[in-house]
């Protein structure tokens, strides 16, 4: 029997397709992304497909090349299996089972959500943080607690990434509009009251949403306030809520670690308030390096590696896609 | 007259509120005190500061008319963002659960089921229901405390969010508990909601669990 050493995992739940190599120790040699931009609108399910697809091919070959490898070193496939789009999740799935045929090498199907807060645990040498994870499709606060991923808090509706963009998109900015956002949001520091809404440690967004874009349809958009104060009130309200909810849940679990992570962790402002929370409860801060904050392959590698050596691969039968499965509805064998 | 109010220790510290036990006109209270939060602007953090403050308040006058236990109101500051209430004598249902055989579990569930339905048929939602925001007293009464995040509302998506959140801390904090735990919450809430309100209620409660992740309209329950 071949020693078990490198992985190739493949991220492909939403507009980005993600190969990494990762070895069994937990050492990325290498995480290349294929992003499928829209030239306007959002991401439509069928569009990110075939863009995947035709991507697919050269990103593993850019992705064994940076690692040095060759693919007949891989030793096992690992794939992103929920949740996300199913007709991109099931190009992920098809290369992985590709492969796993081909190379006749264990498969593994692999939580998305869970990869994001593997890969910050490995990167960030942190053991067990309370997890703040937001990201165009997700809005989680998440911590470790009997056998699984826990979520305490999550949106009601939209995910914080998701309303961003949707609210950049109707300022006629281009997609991805957060970064955008961020950047407008410091010329200003004139706050217009915008809904501002927590349920217990839940969110909701979409009123939020609904509210900024009648601001920038009003006749005072342009006289009494500009895009500028607009992105600015946004920013405020909505990461001042995701901030409150992840204190609250900060005091409920007395985690002492906290890790922030998902695309939307780039935002500097957010970074700074969750940071301004964990120091008040003497929690230790971290964010995960921005390359593997978003989407990527690389953490699909590491998550698989994990269930692989906890409880082995999956038959061909079990990598069937769960395009809405919660991430607390599996255990975690390594963790227990 | 400022030496009859007096704040005499801090009891607890939570995220939002410290409250603080004192005596006001020689009754035992409570100052519930919400705390400026300085990772948000000063304007936004007043603002939601007072209005919870205020919304408390407001919600802990009305609910008490339909027979439910909370804390009754002797004074508002809302310029200082604080609530003198009475204090309740009892423990938190967080920490007490774990201590009580599954009967008396099932009981305090059904009852706490009652005062949820009985709060939802007349228009109100909590907004924060939590085995920490229900005290158990010395004598087995139940007491609901912490209505900052209180709404009028009668739709059923206010209300079904109002069953979620309770279930998801039943899940996340007292996970074995859980099934039983909610199912004779479930039956003293539908003893309240009568049908085919509460099943619309229920229907949505698993509907939302589906939502902000990338799920078309059409697929959703």
């Amino acid at each position: 029997m071949k020693s078990l050493n490198l992985c190739l995992g493949i991220e492909s739940t939403a507009h980005t397709f993600g190969i990494g190599v990762v070895t069994f120790e937990g050492d990325v040699l290498s995480s290349i992304n294929a992003t499928y931009f829209p030239e306007e609108g959002g991401l439509h399910p069928v569009m990110v497909r075939e863009s995947h697809l035709n991507a697919f091919f050269d990103t593993i070959s850019k992705a064994l090349i940076r690692a040095k490898v060759s693919i007949n070193d891989i030793n096992l496939i690992a794939f992103s299996q929920s949740p996300g789009m199913g007709p991109v999740l099931k190009i992920g799935a098809w290369v992985a089972r590709l492969l796993n045929q081909i190379l006749n090498i264990p498969i593994v199907g692999v939580n998305h959500c869970v990869a994001h807060i593997e890969i910050g645990r490995l990167l960030c040498q942190i053991e067990d943080p309370l997890v703040l994870y937001i990201s165009g499709g997700n809005t989680i606060v998440s911590a470790f607690e009997s056998e699984r991923y826990q979520i305490f808090g999550e949106t009601l509706d939209l995910a914080i990434g998701n309303m961003i963009d949707s609210f950049a998109r109707d300022a006629g900015l281009q997609h991805p509009g957060g970064p955008k956002i961020e950047k407008l949001a410091l010329m200003s520091n004139n706050y217009i009251p915008l809904p501002y809404v927590v349920k217990g440690m839940d969110l909701s967004f979409s009123g939020l949403y609904t509210a900024a874009k009648y601001l920038i349809q009003s006749t005072d958009y342009g006289n009494k306030y500009n895009l500028n104060d607009v992105a600015y009130s946004l920013q405020e309200t909505a990461f001042g809520m995701l901030t409150e909810v992840t204190e609250r849940a900060l005091a409920h679990t007395e985690k002492k670690e906290v890790l922030l992570t998902g695309g939307v962790a780039a935002n500097k402002r957010l970074q700074s308030m969750i940071e301004y929370i964990s120091k008040e409860h003497d929690a230790r801060f971290e964010v995960v390096p921005l390359k593997f904050a978003g989407d990527n392959g690389a953490m699909i590698g590491w998550a698989g590696i994990l269930r692989y050596k906890a409880e082995g691969g999956h038959t061909i039968s079990e990598t069937i896609i769960k395009p809405k499965e919660r991430m607390d509805q599996i255990t975690i064998p390594w963790r227990s | 007259m400022i030496s009859d109010i007096k704040k005499e220790k801090i009891i607890r510290k939570g995220a939002e509120a410290s409250l603080y036990y004192g005596h006001w006109f020689e009754k035992e209270v409570i100052f519930k005190y919400r705390i400026p939060k300085k990772y948000r602007i000063e304007e936004l953090d007043k603002r939601i500061r007072t209005e919870r403050t205020l919304n408390e308040a407001r919600a802990l006058i009305k609910v008490k008319n339909y027979g439910i236990n909370v804390p009754p109101v002797f004074e508002i500051d809302s310029s200082n963002s604080t609530i003198i209430m009475k204090y309740i004598k009892g423990n938190k249902l967080k920490d007490v659960l774990s201590e009580l055989n599954n009967d008396q579990k099932i009981k305090y569930f059904n009852k706490i089921g009652k005062i949820i339905g009985t709060l939802h048929k007349n228009g109100h939602i909590h907004g924060d229901i939590t085995t920490s925001n229900i005290i158990i007293t010395p004598d087995e009464n139940i007491f609901l405390i912490d209505f900052g995040l209180h709404e009028y509302s009668d739709t059923i998506e206010d209300k079904s969010v109002d069953l979620h959140l309770l279930k998801r801390v039943l899940l996340s904090s007292h996970g074995k508990d859980y099934e039983y735990c909610f199912n004779s919450f479930l039956k003293g809430y539908k003893s309240k909601i009568r049908s085919p309100k509460y099943e619309e209620i229920i229907k949505n409660v698993n509907a939302i669990e589906t939502r902000g992740r990338y799920v078309k309209s059409d697929q959703r329950l």
